[in-house]
């Protein structure tokens, strides 16, 4: 399952760098059945970085200071929500700045 | 006799822990990092403290204040000095460090007092006490030490089952991530022992990561985008391709991991050189990893090589070499030792955890030196002083914010530093001080669920003194400072059980605004363009287990066939977004797949949208009803009850009357208050009527799980057990939902369970046919008569097979029920949407 949340992630991310809204209908579709099967995915880009957080991979480039951003995303990161409990199952690999 | 049981392979880049409990052994999860290894890594931010994954976030840029590496230090003199803390700090402090997180992955057992900690065969007596002494600064009371190479025969042993009578000699090739060993060890039918050793501390598995980049990522990307140095330039800290080596690594590593089990890998390149992008993909096969890997490889045959000669032994003295370490996997190592060696090359253990699983089968027969009164007293040693340790917290328990404050105050001599950790394993805030006795730390929270924390309250020696695991903060879900919703909003869909339409609950009542939601649905109905035909979507604020026509209509969209561009084809998805904004508009919209087409909708309170032709059509549908419960009701001399349905019957029709005085675009707001007259009257006779469908249902539910009963305790059905299991787990909470319709899914899940267990055995249709025989309503009796007698001749010559048939065939000599049940539905009360 992993797999395939990793695959249409990537299929996003090049459709949204192409400008191409062509899919957005039928990727929001697919994440709303992810959703649906207990699997919550979340893309950080452009969100604030901190080292505190446990459910991202950064790879820092340049200093590291208060301000840093999420400036790519390599894979999102994944919860999954099982008999109540929500739990870390992937780790996002994101390039900081 | 009680045994150590608990073991940790405290490796030089990554640690383990296992424990060995009656033959099994498990090896524990990284609770913050999805896998079973710790980075052997220690980071220091000011008061901060970070260990593991987190703590190699600093390691390229902030390199003096993070600690790795530091095992091949243990035992010497040599200090770290911490520029932000301004203190130095010991091998053997940082290694105790690992050590204590390695016990907080470490969750089932609450006295971990003993342990076997794995060292290096080249560990001489000074490093091996270093080793013993940071165990003990880590709060363990026992520590046992034991050789690496030794622990992976052992798992390579016991997992193997070898039967050894005569003394063997074999190596143990360790290949890590950042390390290289090589260990001679001597097997007999009693013991192990290392003979001698050898490696490289610079020599490991991101070596191939980093060839893979240089030597083939880079000259392509050269190659393509003209450009020289790229190697040197992607490294170098003033870079113009910002993070654009970490992404080759990352993307060598995956290819890397592939070409250990396929012929190719392929890498995807999409990136910025120069301002112009670059989208390639690039086929690596394994012939050309394995050459630019090669030389490394080599480096590692001459350390075999080494120390063979080095023990005056020829190859074939060497009965096995053993390999273990994560670098292993990679297929040249295996096919180049045995080329190079002629030696039998086994790599069946698992070469991450070989080590760590062999220290926990020997703790698991070390008997621990602690005796049995002694570890009853320290019973409660983590945290023993719990109760003498006084907390109290402060935070919002339900918030809209994304980031919540935790305060606590802390009253004890004792506790000096703090941890805060995210049950779901998405952040840990990193051991940091106490000053004047608080903290507060900033917490993100996971949009819309419930986060639960866990607070560590450390002493100076960095032991957990007290855990704090009671807090949960609701994100979204409430806050005094939002709006809650009052009722439910609700949407009305095609009911085809019970031709009508129900409630579907899309916002729960009490839920804070604003609020969005995208919900698929299905066409229930062909809509041809042009024609009368409608779509309607009418989203009711009310209780979502009432009658559609009991709640208040705050958004109404009909789409006819004239708007239309293309036909509305039945079982096609149909995209509806809902939004309620904080001042309470509702915005629809409508996407139909099949067309193709999107609508659009905006409602607020001034311009509420209410159709005379709706509020007649509800009223139609419920009168006759109510008609219906009135006759029933005087049949059995219920007059009482018939007087209320009479009340509600007039009162409904005289809004009808009204209702057919007015036109459908009067602008008075008559028409509002004929639509609050109905959903009063409809209201009053939901609550009449309700208990008692409910009431009818649950009694339905009883038999049909009576009936199950009776089938599943068939020994031959026992199959079936988890599946019926899984549809009665949450039968309490549906049955008290109050909602008829949850429980009529629960009918149904049952019936088809019985369905399915009926048609498991021809055996089974014998009830099915002896309950058609007596049926009256066949379309063709002539038809009918002939397979009822062909069906008691089947069952007295006991042939079921035939006798299934004969029952399918008498099935579809009935009237079919469900296209009746489609018919009696008319086209026009219908939403369209199910």
């Amino acid at each position: 399952m992993l797999e395939i949340i990793n695959q249409v992630f990537a299929i996003e991310s090049k459709s949204k760098k192409e400008n191409l809204s062509l899919f957005n209908r039928n990727i929001d579709r697919i994440y709303h059945e992810c959703d649906g099967l207990g699997y919550h995915i979340i893309n950080p880009l452009g969100k604030a970085y901190k080292n505190e957080m446990t459910d991202v991979e950064a790879n820092i480039v340049g200093e590291i200071d208060e301000n840093m951003e999420i400036v790519k995303v390599l894979k999102p990161i994944v919860y999954k929500e099982e008999g109540g409990m929500t739990r870390l199952i992937q780790k996002g690999i994101v390039i900081v700045e | 006799m009680k045994t150590i049981n608990f073991a940790i392979d405290l490796g030089t880049t990554n640690s383990l822990i296992a424990n060995y409990n009656d033959g099994n052994i498990k090896i524990y999860n990284n609770p913050l990092g999805l896998k079973q290894t710790l980075p052997s890594c220690v980071a220091f931010r000011g008061s901060r403290t970070v260990i593991g994954d987190k703590a190699l976030d600093y390691l390229e840029k902030d390199a003096e204040n993070v600690c790795m590496l530091f095992k091949r230090k243990m035992g010497t003199q040599e200090t770290y000095f911490i520029p932000s803390k301004e203190v130095e700090v010991s091998p053997m402090e940082l290694s105790s460090y690992i050590l204590k997180e390695l016990k907080n992955f470490v969750t089932d057992e609450t006295v971990l007092d003993t342990v076997v900690i794995t060292i290096p065969a080249s560990f001489d007596t000074i490093q091996s006490n270093a080793t013993k002494k940071a165990g003990y600064l880590a709060g363990f009371k026992e520590v046992v030490l034991l050789q690496e190479p030794i622990a992976a025969c052992l798992a390579y042993a016991n997992t193997s089952n070898l039967d050894i009578s005569t003394s063997q000699r074999w190596i143990v090739y360790d290949f890590g991530g950042g390390t290289f060993d090589v260990a001679l060890v001597e097997v007999n039918d009693r013991e192990l022992k290392v003979m001698d050793n050898e490696g490289d501390n610079f020599l490991g598995g991101a070596d191939f990561d980093n060839l893979i980049v240089e030597k083939i990522l880079v000259p392509y990307i050269e190659e393509k985008c003209n450009v020289d140095n790229l190697w040197k330039d992607i490294k170098a800290k003033s870079s113009n391709y910002k993070g654009l080596y970490f992404e080759l690594l990352k993307k060598a590593e995956e290819a890397k991991k592939e070409l250990s089990i396929y012929e190719e890998a392929e890498i995807e390149l999409d990136i910025d050189v120069n301002g112009n992008n670059l989208f390639e993909h690039i086929v690596i096969n394994r012939e050309g990893f394995e050459e630019v890997i090669a030389s490394k490889v080599e480096q590692t045959i001459a350390f075999i090589k080494k120390v063979i000669s080095q023990n005056q032994l020829v190859n074939s003295q060497i009965e096995r070499i053993v390999l273990i370490g994560g670098s292993t996997y990679v297929p040249l190592i295996r096919k180049r030792i045995k080329e190079e060696t002629g030696i039998f090359v086994d790599s069946s253990i698992d070469p991450t955890s070989a080590v760590v699983e062999g220290a926990a089968y020997y703790a698991g027969s070390k008997p621990t030196a602690i005796i049995k009164e002694e570890t009853e007293e320290r019973e409660v040693p983590v945290g023993a002083d719990d109760n003498a340790i006084d907390s109290s917290l402060f935070y919002e328990q339900n918030t809209r914010d994304m980031e919540e404050l935790i305060t606590c105050r802390v009253t004890s001599d004792t506790v000096v530093n703090y941890r805060v950790l995210r049950v779901d394993g998405g952040y840990d805030s990193g051991i940091k001080d106490i000053v004047d006795a608080a903290f507060s730390e900033f917490v993100p929270l996971l949009k819309g669920k419930l986060n639960r924390f866990k607070i560590q309250l450390l002493d100076n020696g960095q032991n957990v003194l007290k855990t704090i695991g009671s807090i949960a903060i609701n994100q979204g879900s409430y806050n005094v400072l939002g709006q809650p919703l009052p009722l439910d909003i609700c949407m009305e869909i095609d009911d085809m059980d019970s031709s009508t339409t129900r409630l579907e609950k899309i916002f729960a009542k009490g839920s804070i605004l604003p609020l969005k939601k995208k919900i698929y649905k299905t066409a229930s109905k062909t809509i041809l363009q042009d024609s009368k035909a409608n779509l309607i979507i009418n989203i009711i604020e009310g209780k979502s287990n009432g009658l559609p026509s009991s709640g208040l209509s705050i958004g109404f969209i009909e789409i006819f066939g004239k708007d239309l561009e293309e036909d509305l084809i039945k079982g096609t998805d149909i995209e509806i977004e809902l939004e309620i904004t904080e001042s309470r508009d509702l915005k629809i919209n409508v996407y139909l797949q099949s067309c193709d087409q999107e609508f659009q909708n905006v409602f607020s309170k001034s311009e509420r949208s209410i159709s005379i032709n709706k509020i007649n059509m509800e009223i139609n549908s419920i009168l006759a009803e109510v008609e219906d419960l009135i006759k029933r009701n005087n049949d059995e001399e219920n007059f009482e009850y018939s007087n209320r349905l009479e009340l509600i019957r007039v009162g409904l029709i005289e809004i009808q009357i009204e209702a057919t005085l007015l036109v459908d675009d009067d602008v008075s707001d008559q028409k509002y208050q004929l639509d609050d007259k109905k959903r009063k009257l409809i209201q009053e006779f939901d609550a009449l009527t309700r208990n008692k469908a409910i009431a009818n249902e649950i009694e339905e539910y009883a038999a049909s799980k009576s009936h199950m009963e009776y089938l599943i305790n068939r020994e031959e059905n026992e199959r079936y057990l988890p599946k019926y299991t899984k549809i009665i787990n949450n039968e309490k909470e549906v049955i008290n939902s109050g909602n008829k319709y949850l429980i009529r899914s629960k009918i149904k899940e049952l019936d088809l369970l019985y369905n399915d267990i009926i048609q498991s055995s021809d055996e089974n249709f014998i009830s099915y046919f002896l309950g058609l025989k007596f049926s009256n309503e066949y379309s063709n009796q002539k038809k009918a008569d002939k397979l009822i007698k062909q069906g008691d001749d089947a069952v007295d010559k006991q042939d079921y097979k035939s006798l299934r048939h004969i029952v399918y065939a008498l099935y579809a000599l009935l009237p079919d029920y469900e296209r009746e049940k489609q018919k009696r539905f008319k086209d026009d009360s219908k939403t369209g949407l199910s």
